[in-house]
């Protein structure tokens, strides 16, 4: 726009303000006026550079040209994308393929979306004395090749291994664990280059929050190059990793932390991959990103989106020198949902509407729309069928009945969107820079830099709740006695019983009992021997031996205690 | 009374999960409330919690469990600390803890839960009333 037309329009604010506004704010007793945008907040905005069109460089408005509206799975229209399942995974391997049979029968279709337990993700064997109470909880036991097989029992036909695909949250044992789905594939007769998944394998965010490391950063970083540079060569429809800035939010961060920090542990993966000697454009099209985390704050989550599109773009390409348009796009299964921290456990129907906001922000910031997560989240994990069936219809009726996935990015151009996406990114930029300074995302995990930041700024928040600076409806304010208590009545059981939760753990020792008494214990003996060789050579691809100790039902934590032999194990500070 | 010894809390989660935001928020907000905070940090057993408990003598034990392992582990610090003639530390827990687990663990020694919500301050005020020891 014309400077003088700039000139004139701030003149006119100013007169606007005084004359209007400030009466206006006065009669209301308002302490803040609401905010109004004009043109000169963004004076020397250039859409082509700042913008663009969507799915082409820098991606600010769209990682893709189109919406890609996904077909839901029950009842789904035709045409939409055959995708993963809820995430899921319950017990014993037997429990979760029958739980998966039970989804086909309802007309469910496409692969399975893992929910590992933690001893799995931990490293630890079903049989382990100190994880006892924890087997099979809040996803499924996975010892050996043994339980892979009974699992996916479930895929087969036209559903088999090469024609679905398949998420799996794992992150310190991911090699082990993708290993033992390639020996399966290979016993059936699939060839590795024709799965198709996506591991999360982001273990340095597990050291930020949720924390199912293993082995200290450098060594973690050691196993991602080997996944880099094996499923680079050997895995063309397995995807490397799935970044998730997600569970840094979630674990108390900031919109501009997660940003940095995010995109920092982004850095250092690509880094892995440059230094292994890769082309990063063989690689990068591989990297997905496991959302980002949100909250309520509508505008602030679409800029946030389009600033991060626009940062990773320019880093695959300024800084690793990127040719290929697909290696700078962020590919990511949902845009701004709120996150489960912004669910509330007080009056707990709130939570969807809660969560149709979400899905409204991730159609405005360039996706489809997640009704995530459904309603009694926080009563556990979130799994009744009726808030399934109602975080499905939100999706629905965002996607089928309102319109809104007819445009993409309808606030681009906006005085007010273009200025706070760009203060976002500026905000994102610096505290980038500051881990770069620290010498990248590893050294800023190991000194406990990430950790105490995320912890400070959740600590703020809750000071901010309780100072009632936040408003929470039903949690710190219109808790009076008129409100009604809203409560939840439960139609249908829970897809998992009680009872095959309590059993799990005592049957899944019996089965890997069962796989110890009848494998070849002398071959699995000499292989852990050699990993153990491997893994003390650190040029040495450790991928090639984990299959052929699947393909001998080794255990998970026999070949993870070779590792901590030789890798040290990550003893976290508490970092307060 | 400004003689009198800070109450000391120490804030453990037991078992491998790593969800500690929740751990995290209360340590430093029961500092802010004047009491004197350890926190254990993840992947504790029963055992290190409680031995940590006496080592520092501490009033009381915060639990924080989010992966459903609560009925395993909270009423086993309970029990090790009655073993270890420690039965008056006040046991309070957190996380995710479905409403028909309360009771159970009301039952085997835990004196209060604390879902998703609770305030720092209501947290402070409980442990204020309920502490054992004369402090």
């Amino acid at each position: 726009m014309h400077h003088d037309k700039l000139e004139e329009i701030k003149k006119k604010r100013e007169e606007w303000e005084e004359k209007v506004l400030k009466p206006a704010a006065k009669r209301f007793r308002m302490e803040k006026p609401t905010e109004f945008h004009t043109p000169s907040e963004i004076e020397g905005f250039d859409f082509l550079r700042d913008v663009g069109f969507p799915g082409q460089y820098p991606f600010t408005s769209a990682s893709f040209p189109v919406n890609l509206v996904p077909a839901v799975r029950k009842g789904a229209k035709p045409g939409g994308l055959k995708r993963a399942s809820q995430y899921s995974g319950y017990g014993t391997p037997e429990d979760t393929r029958d739980y998966y049979k039970a989804q086909a029968a309802l007309g469910w279709s496409g692969g399975p979306n893992f929910a590992l337990d933690l001893p799995t993700q931990c490293g630890y064997d079903s049989d382990n004395k100190t994880v006892a109470g924890e087997v099979g909880k809040v996803g499924v036991a996975i010892d050996t090749l043994r339980d892979f097989e009974v699992i996916f029992e479930a895929f087969t036909g036209d559903q088999d291994m090469d024609k679905i695909a398949t998420n799996m949250t794992m992150n310190a044992a991911a090699n082990i664990l993708i290993a033992m789905y390639i020996a399966l594939a290979e016993k059936r007769g699939i060839p590795m280059a024709k799965l198709k998944g996506t591991p999360q394998n982001d273990i340095l965010k597990e050291f930020v929050s949720r924390g199912t490391y293993i082995f200290p950063p450098r060594p973690s970083m050691r196993m991602f190059r080997d996944s880099v540079v094996f499923f680079t060569k050997n895995l063309p429809g397995i995807n490397i990793t799935s970044i998730g800035g997600y569970h840094i939010r979630e674990g108390g961060a900031t919109r501009e932390q997660e940003m940095a920090f995010s995109l920092a542990i982004g850095i250092a993966y690509l880094q892995e991959g440059v230094n292994a000697g890769i082309d990063i454009d063989d690689f990068a099209p591989k990297f997905t990103f496991n959302g980002s985390g949100g909250s309520l704050e509508i505008y602030k989550e679409v800029a946030f989106h389009r600033a991060y599109r626009r940062m990773w773009a320019k880093i695959v390409k300024e800084r690793f020198g990127a040719k290929k348009e697909e290696s700078m796009r962020i590919r990511v299964p949902m845009f701004a949902h709120i996150g489960c921290g912004s669910t509330t456990k007080q009056r707990v129907l709130n939570n969807l509407s809660r969560t149709m906001i979400g899905g409204i922000a991730g159609l405005l910031s360039g996706g489809p729309p997640a009704v995530f997560p459904p309603y009694d989240e926080p009563l556990g994990l979130g799994w009744s069928l009726e808030a399934r069936q109602l975080a499905d219809d939100g999706a629905r009726i965002l996607m089928y009945e309102t319109g809104m996935c007819d445009v993409l990015d309808p606030f681009a151009g906006s005085y007010f969107m273009e200025s706070l996406t760009n203060e976002i990114e500026k905000a994102g930029w610096e505290g980038l820079q500051k881990i770069e300074d620290m010498g990248g995302a590893v050294t800023a995990i190991e000194t406990g830099y990430m950790q105490r930041e995320i912890a400070r700024s959740a600590a703020e928040r809750q000071a901010r709740i309780e100072r009632g600076e936040i408003l929470l409806v039903g949690v710190n304010c219109f808790t009076e006695e008129y409100e009604l208590d809203v409560t939840v009545n439960r139609l249908v059981e829970h897809p998992y019983s009680e009872q095959k939760r309590y059993d799990a753990e005592e049957k899944q020792k019996v089965n890997l009992a069962e796989v110890k008494r009848t494998r070849n214990n002398r071959e699995v003996k000499r292989l852990l021997l050699e990993l153990e060789k491997a893994a003390k050579k650190e040029d040495e691809n450790l991928m090639p031996l984990f299959i052929q100790l699947a393909k001998e039902y080794a255990s998970l934590q026999e070949q993870c205690d070779v590792l901590r032999g030789v890798f040290g194990e990550w003893q976290q500070d508490t970092f307060i | 009374m400004e003689n009198e010894r800070k109450i000391k809390v120490l804030i453990a989660k037991p078992g491998l999960d790593g969800h500690d935001r929740g751990a995290k928020v209360l340590a430093f907000g029961l500092r802010d409330q004047g009491m004197e905070v350890i926190y254990t940090g993840r992947r504790q057993s029963a055992v290190q919690i409680v031995k940590a408990a006496i080592q520092e003598d501490v009033d009381v034990v915060g639990l924080s469990c989010l992966s459903g392992a609560h009925l395993t582990f909270f009423p086993k610090v309970v029990e090790l600390l009655k073993e270890e003639k420690a039965g008056d530390i006040l046991v309070i827990g957190g996380g995710i803890i479905p409403e028909e687990h309360i009771p159970i663990l009301k039952e085997k020694g835990v004196t209060e839960i604390f879902v998703s919500g609770a305030m720092v301050k209501d947290i402070a005020d409980f442990i204020r009333k309920n502490v054992r020891k004369a402090v």
